[in-house]
């Protein structure tokens, strides 16, 4: 791999690390602080900046990946994207029949559970092709 | 067949990977028949190699 392409796959988990804290940290801000909801939106604001720069970084990243990691990254995303719909329609079901807690479940609480999704995708794909750092030389 | 060639040459994993230009794991996980490559990466390993497509890849029985 060159080294536009590794520069690339080891900056991914980086921006990957700045939406959490930044998504932890806003939760936190407007959990714990009595801000008004003007400022409220532009603490929202942020995780959704950082968000979408990790996303752009792993859109480009793909570009540089081999036939086999697109189809792991391919596979782990339809995982999750499944799995994400299953449950949404599941809990907006439930919510018909009865009123779901808002402490219990909220979409707050989903965001944690699609990356699971995601990285439950990526491991089940992983072991498929067999894609692991075990050398066999 | 991967595994062959590359005892011929004398290569590791790591280094035919290099050479084609994926991943040390993605040469693992054709080499060992649980991915499928594409055309142009199947060219490119036999290309490597030098030798034919056919010499590398076969179709099994089931296939």
């Amino acid at each position: 791999m060159d080294k536009v392409s590794n520069h690339l796959h080891n900056r991914v988990p980086v921006y990957a690390l700045i939406w959490i804290i930044s998504y932890i940290g806003c939760l936190l801000t407007i959990k714990m602080l009595s801000i008004p909801p003007k400022a409220g939106i532009i603490v929202v604001i942020i995780p959704i900046l950082t968000f979408s720069v990790f996303i752009y970084k792993f859109y480009r990243s793909i570009f540089f990946m081999d036939e086999v990691e697109i189809k792991l990254q391919m596979e782990a995303v339809v995982f999750a994207f499944v799995f994400s719909l299953l449950l949404i329609m599941s809990l907006s079901l439930l919510e018909l029949m009865y009123i779901l807690n808002k402490e219990n479940w909220s979409y707050r609480h989903l965001v944690p559970i699609f990356i699971i999704f995601y990285f439950i995708g990526l491991f089940i794909s992983r072991r498929k092709y067999n894609f692991t750092n075990e050398k066999h030389d | 067949m991967i595994k062959v060639e590359r005892a011929k040459k004398n290569w590791t994993q790591a280094e035919l990977a290099e050479k084609v230009g994926v991943s040390r794991q993605s040469i693992n996980s054709i080499e060992i028949g649980k991915f499928i490559p594409s055309t142009i990466l199947a060219l490119k390993i036999a290309k490597t190699f030098e030798t034919s497509v056919e010499s590398i890849f076969q179709l099994d029985s089931t296939d």
